[in-house]
Parts: structure tokens; C-alpha cells; sequence
């Protein structure tokens, strides 16, 4: 008999098996409330996008009313998927392989050769099937159902837990985006995201502008809520050393890093504020994307605080270890990048789970308390306790 | 035969003016009323519904439907009932109000009643679009002050269409829901004929036309996705919003109206015809003769019976009743969803009879 080698709450196979993977796709990713980008990818009627939701692909789009409609992505004659991508159309949505054609409410409007070919065709039953959208600080989220309940069902109760920011009001900095494909488990890269106790470890070097010790963190109901005060430090003359200009008031400074179910990370804080988005690829593999809003201010107000802050971050940032320590220039312990810090820390966990001697220590009794309840939370989905 | 009593829902109940105040220079007034706590809950009201008050004037019956201009979530829904009634050129009960009613007047009226509702959630997140012209704000105001405190995570936008500045009814409580809940409603003012002398500058001058509306949907576009649209002014007014949403792709699903002190669309060539009618009304059937041209609601007030009625063209809905044998036209329908229609509700009123024999059910 063997025992299942588990990881904390799950068992080792969680992270590593194709059965696992299918699994969380349709029971958790293909049933939940998804992020799909932000508000400003659709600001005129006729603008789409097409997002993979899990298992189903839906489709957005604003009508003249400039409310957004979302549909399945598929069409109703042979299934072939309608749109691609991002795009602009007028009134209508027309597949590319017979020319069936919707209007704006998913009506089937028009079939080449119908009464040739089609007698009797019912087109009030072949209209494209609806799904949800919504938008919620300032970003698009996706639903598979056509009636799934307010968002707010879903977010509002972790909602007062999260920054303060006026996210409306922020502006993309579109240089700051990164699409990162990690070699990992999407478990391992999300209880990476919500581990405290690797703060001060794995970024003493990089994060250490945080005070983490005075960190205040926990679960609302599927969701993670993290706050951290800056650290003294900085925040003693922080107006002239942040290295953007600020985006909260100076009594509110800190940085909310919560993780919404299933594998949305915020990272909210006095100068930025950004999405990391988990997108599961296969059992070892997962894409993260990162977008990021920033102050709606002059390209001078950005390089006034860049060039005031320089000195201090030179500083107080750096690599996990020093170049000399390593002998490797290119490395992500010396490069001083939390995220490649972070990645580096997830391949290197996911390469151990296959191994016949792979086996978990204890775990932290508090900066650990959030990876072993978000394996949790993953099991009551996937056994229908959620 | 003894007649039993209407629903108590459906009769009328002696209230207290406890205040009334002038709107508009005069052209208004607003009255608010003391509910006694025992009718409290008799005349607990939906944001959007009206009231129908019953007066005897010269010895001749009226009746008029009025919106409840405030909200029912108030902290003292005791104090709170209110409605707001601007005078009409000719109207008898509009101008008697205006002119005679005062604090401390017993006045008749009917529990409040209609389908024109808004309900707010709590977790609900929608965006509400208002479209109002004169007097049609009354309804609009009640759901407004709802979703602000009892919908918190929605928005309102309110297009709000007058002849000038000095006719904007309830203009200085809006300002002030602006400013206490900010970020939460805009108001776009329109006015048809601005005076050259007032300092006030409305939005947009004219109509609520395509072009105004196309232009509110971009300042003020939805920010929660599901977006519902309201409609309350003069008859034309509700036809060409309607009319502008749907041609903006709105779905008709989410487009709720009411007509207001105008004309409303009548089809007058319907004749109808002679025919017997088992009417039930509470506890008691009858059968009663309705006449040619007669309408269900003539006929059965002639054969002595008290059905409940208000406004009697087709707009309030308090006639209304199940047709569950027979067939019977409308003049007008206003007050009924297409769905209601397609289950067999008709609003007396405006029913002929066009089969001979009927079967009526007041619900």
C-alpha cells in the first residue's frame, strides 16, 4: 500500500497530474467569476474581446448603448469559434466559415441559402448562448452563466478589505506589462503569492521597504486580504523617495497584495497599482500576467521622483545575494527583482514534486496559515463543498 | 345581494396633511402625510407607486393618481409619504389642491399601488438610467433616493427635461443627493426654452432626443454592466425615448415606463359588443349585462358593484383584473407588461367585450 504524499492540505499529485488539472479547469475555473482584462480595452460600441475562461471562451462587446454583452464564442451552426482576439465590428457578428450572422443581443439574424437549404429553420433558438460581464475596480470580469447573480455576491464582502484606491482614476502604464510563463503548478505560483513568511527571506533584498512584521492578512471567504505598513524607514520621508508619484494620501500609505479566488493577485501600493493574473496552462505550467496603473500625471512629475529617489534605492535594493557571492551576473538571486526572485522560488519547488523523495517539513503555524487554507478552499471546490 | 368589501389594499382610508409646501414658485405643491401607525403597513409602498386620492367636489366624485415622491427606506416612513402635484391648466383636482389643501385636511386615499418599481438590493450592483420631463420626476425622485441609500454599490444617471429653469421640480434636493453621494448620480438637465435671464445653465438645451441620449450614454457610460432604463413624462415623450433606447441597441427587456399627465396612445376604433360578464370580486360572483361600446368597469359600476379603479385611462392599473373566459379589447394598456396581458390581466377600463359571454376575476 502506499500513502499519498500530500502538500500540507493536498496531495502531491494536486500540483503534478493532468487528471487534477482537468479537474480544477471545469470545476473551478470554467464555474467562477474571471478577470478579462481592463475597462479601457472596450471604450466604444462595436470594440470586442474574446477572453478563455477555463474551458469556455467568451466574448465581449459594447453595443451603441455602450453597455457590454457577453456571449460564448462559439457559433451555433458547427461551433466554430466567431471572433478572435480583440477587434471592432459594426452591428453584427458574422462567423467566418458559413457567414451565419448575429446582431448585438445574440440573435441569429441572417443563414446564407435558408430557404434552400435550411426548411423550417427555427432561428429563434439558434441565437449565440449569453454569458455575464461585468466591471469592477476599473477591470472586466467574465461569467460563464447568463444569470450568475450580482458580482458583488462574489467580491463585496473582501471588498472593504482591499486599498483605498481610486482605481478609476489611475492610468495604465503600458511599459510595465510582463507575461511570465513559469514552469510550476498554479497552486505552487498562487501559495508563493500568499506566503508572509518568505517576505523577509526570499526579498530581504527587494522588499524590505514593507514593514512585514506588522503585516495583517486572512481569508473572506475564498478570497485573501494582505495589508502591510511601509516600513519606518521609508515611510519617514517617503514623499521624496517613492519612486513614482504617490497615489494614495499620506495617512493611508501601505500596500494591499490580496489574491481573489481562483488566481487573481492585486498588488496595491503608494505608487502603483497592478494585476497579476494566474492563468493555468498545463500541471507545470502556468502564464502570469502582469498590468499595471500608475498616477495620472505629467511624464515630468514621473521623472522628477524618479531622479529625487534614485540615491535611495540604489541603497535599499538588492539582490538576494551579491554578484561576487554567486559569479553569476544574470542571475535571479543577484538581479534584485522580486518577481524573478519569486519565479526562480516556484520552478525550483515544482522541480522537487517529482522526485520519490519529496516530502514537506512543517509549516509556519502563521505566515504559512494561507497556503495550507487555499489548498482547502481548492478541495471544497473540487468536492463540492464551495 | 350584499357586495363584499374590496381588499383592504384597495380602499380608501381618511389621512392627515401634516405639511404641505409650494414647489416651483407655486405652479406645485407638495404634501406630505401623517400615517397613523395602524396603516403603517396597509400603505407600505414599492419606490414608483402612486397613490390615488378620491375628493367630492360639487357633489361629483374624482379621482387622481399621484407618484410618491420619496422613498419608502426612510428612517420614519410615518412622516416620510408624500406626493408632489403641479397644477394643470383646466384640471379640477390639481388646481384644488394647489389651491386649497393645508396641513391638518382629511383627504381619501387609496393604499399605494402600480407596477412602475423599482426595488433595490442590497448586494444588487446595476446602473439606472432616469429619464423624467416635467412632473414625471415624482416616481423618478422615489427611486432615486432608494437606490442611493438602499442600493449602495449601484449608479443613477437622471436626464431630466423641462421647459426652464424655474420649472424643475425638486431641483435643490437634487443638488443636495449630488453632493451626498458623490460619484453616485449625475443630473443632466435639458431644458426646451431656457430664459435668457436665469444664470442657470442646463446641460443641454432641447428635448430628450436620440442625440441627447447617445450623448449622456457616452459622458455617463455604464459602469455596472446590468443597466436598467426608466422612463416617466407626457405620452409622446415615453414613445420617443423608447423608441431612441431601442434604436441605441437597448434591449426592450430592460426599458420600464410610465405615461404621465398627458395623452396616452388610444385605439379608438375598437367597438366591442353586447355581452353577459360573470364578474367575482372578493368573496362574491355576479353576473352583470355589459352593453356595446360599454366598458367592463362602466358596466360593472352601473350593475352596482365597487370595483376598484383610479385613473380610468389605462395608465395607473388599479382597475385591473384576470379575463379567465371570453375575449375582450383594450384601448389602451399602458399599465400592463406584455407578459401580464399574455396571462389574461386587462385593465377594465379600457375593456369591450368582444365575445358574448365573459368571465372576470378582480385579484
Amino acid at each position: 500500500m502506499t500513502v499519498a504524499r500530500m502538500m500540507h492540505v493536498l496531495p502531491v499529485e494536486a500540483y503534478t497530474s493532468q487528471e487534477w488539472f482537468d479537474r480544477e479547469q471545469a470545476q473551478i475555473f470554467s464555474k467562477l467569476w474571471r478577470f478579462a482584462g481592463f475597462s479601457e480595452d472596450i471604450s466604444e460600441p462595436g470594440q470586442y474581446l474574446s477572453v478563455q475562461a477555463g474551458l469556455n471562451n467568451i466574448f465581449i462587446v459594447m453595443g451603441r448603448d455602450r453597455r457590454l454583452r457577453a456571449f460564448h464564442n462559439i457559433c451555433r451552426h458547427r461551433g466554430t469559434q466567431l471572433l478572435r482576439a480583440v477587434g471592432k465590428t459594426q452591428k453584427a457578428i458574422t462567423c467566418p466559415y458559413h457567414d451565419w450572422t448575429y446582431d448585438l443581443e445574440g440573435r441569429l439574424v441572417s443563414v446564407p441559402e435558408e430557404a434552400e437549404e435550411f426548411t423550417g429553420l427555427n432561428k429563434n433558438c439558434l441565437g449565440l448562448k449569453p454569458a455575464s460581464v461585468d466591471l469592477w475596480r476599473g477591470m472586466l470580469f467574465v461569467h460563464p452563466e447568463p444569470d450568475p447573480g450580482s458580482i458583488m455576491e462574489w467580491f463585496g464582502k473582501v471588498e472593504p478589505h482591499l486599498g483605498p484606491h481610486k482605481v478609476e482614476e489611475l492610468v495604465e502604464y503600458p511599459q510595465a506589462a510582463t507575461s511570465h510563463d513559469i514552469k510550476a503548478n498554479w497552486k505552487i505560483v498562487v501559495e508563493n503569492y500568499i506566503d508572509v513568511y518568505h517576505l523577509s527571506h526570499l526579498h530581504s533584498g527587494t522588499l524590505a521597504m514593507y514593514d512585514h512584521a506588522r503585516a495583517k492578512y486572512g481569508f473572506v471567504g475564498p478570497h485573501y486580504a494582505f495589508w502591510e505598513p511601509l516600513a519606518e524607514f521609508y515611510a519617514r520621508d517617503v514623499e521624496k523617495n517613492a519612486p513614482m508619484p504617490l497615489v494614495l494620501p499620506k495617512d493611508q500609505l501601505g500596500a494591499s497584495v490580496p489574491m481573489l479566488f481562483p488566481g487573481l493577485g492585486l498588488g496595491e501600493s503608494e505608487t502603483s497599482w497592478s494585476t497579476f493574473h494566474v492563468i493555468p496552462l498545463a500541471p507545470d505550467l502556468t502564464r502570469v500576467e502582469t498590468r499595471t496603473r500608475v498616477k495620472n500625471a505629467s511624464d515630468w512629475e514621473f521623472s522628477t521622483q524618479e531622479w529625487r529617489s534614485g540615491a535611495f534605492w540604489g541603497k535599499h535594493i538588492s539582490g538576494k545575494y551579491a554578484v561576487e557571492e554567486l559569479g553569476e551576473a544574470e542571475d535571479p538571486m543577484t538581479s534584485g527583482d522580486f518577481m524573478a526572485e519569486d519565479v526562480y522560488a516556484c520552478e525550483q519547488q515544482q522541480k522537487s514534486l517529482k522526485s520519490p523523495y519529496f516530502e514537506v517539513g512543517a509549516s509556519a503555524e502563521q505566515g504559512e496559515s494561507p497556503v495550507r487554507q487555499h489548498q482547502q478552499i481548492v478541495l471544497d471546490f473540487l468536492e463540492g463543498r464551495r | 345581494m350584499t357586495q363584499a368589501a374590496p381588499q383592504a389594499t384597495r380602499s380608501f382610508h381618511k389621512l392627515r396633511v401634516g405639511e404641505t409646501r409650494l414647489e416651483i414658485g407655486g405652479s406645485a405643491k407638495t404634501i406630505v402625510f401623517d400615517l397613523p401607525g395602524a396603516l403603517c403597513e396597509t400603505f407600505r409602498w414599492r419606490p414608483g407607486q402612486h397613490l390615488t386620492l378620491r375628493f367630492n367636489l360639487s357633489g361629483e366624485e374624482l379621482r387622481r393618481s399621484y407618484s410618491i415622491s420619496s422613498s419608502p427606506f426612510s428612517d420614519d416612513r410615518r412622516l416620510s409619504m408624500r406626493i408632489t402635484v403641479k397644477r394643470v391648466e383646466g384640471g379640477r383636482i390639481s388646481n384644488h389642491i394647489n389651491d386649497n389643501l393645508k396641513a391638518g385636511d382629511k383627504v381619501e386615499v387609496m393604499p399605494p399601488f402600480g407596477g412602475f418599481c423599482l426595488d433595490p438590493g442590497a448586494m444588487r450592483r446595476r446602473t439606472h438610467y432616469f429619464f423624467g420631463a416635467g412632473s414625471g420626476i415624482t416616481p423618478l425622485f422615489a427611486m432615486i433616493q432608494s437606490v442611493l441609500s438602499d442600493e449602495p454599490h449601484s449608479v443613477v444617471h437622471l436626464v431630466d427635461g423641462n421647459r426652464n429653469a424655474a420649472t424643475i421640480l425638486f431641483k435643490d434636493e437634487l443638488d443636495r443627493l449630488c453632493d451626498a453621494y458623490p460619484g453616485r448620480l449625475s443630473v443632466s438637465h435639458l431644458l426646451s426654452s431656457p430664459s435668457l435671464w436665469s444664470g442657470f445653465r442646463p446641460w443641454r438645451k432641447g428635448k430628450i432626443d436620440a442625440a441627447a441620449i447617445e450623448a449622456v450614454f457616452a459622458e455617463y457610460p455604464p459602469y455596472a454592466q446590468d443597466v436598467q432604463y426608466y422612463i416617466c413624462g407626457p405620452g409622446d415623450m415615453n414613445r420617443f425615448v423608447r423608441t431612441a433606447l431601442t434604436s441605441l441597441d437597448v434591449p426592450v427587456s430592460r426599458i420600464h415606463m410610465e405615461s404621465y399627465g398627458g395623452a396616452v396612445a388610444q385605439d379608438d376604433t375598437i367597438k366591442g359588443m353586447a355581452a353577459t360578464a360573470r364578474v367575482t370580486l372578493g368573496d362574491s360572483t355576479q353576473s352583470i349585462e355589459v352593453a356595446e361600446g360599454q366598458t367592463l368597469l362602466e358596466a360593472a359600476r352601473a350593475a352596482g358593484l365597487t370595483p376598484p379603479f383610479s385613473c380610468q385611462s389605462g395608465v395607473c392599473g388599479a382597475c385591473r383584473a384576470r379575463l379567465v373566459k371570453g375575449s375582450a379589447e383594450m384601448r389602451a394598456r399602458m399599465a400592463l407588461e406584455d407578459t401580464e396581458i399574455s396571462k389574461g390581466v386587462v385593465l377594465t377600463c379600457q375593456s369591450l367585450a368582444t365575445s358574448s359571454e365573459l368571465e372576470v376575476v378582480y385579484e
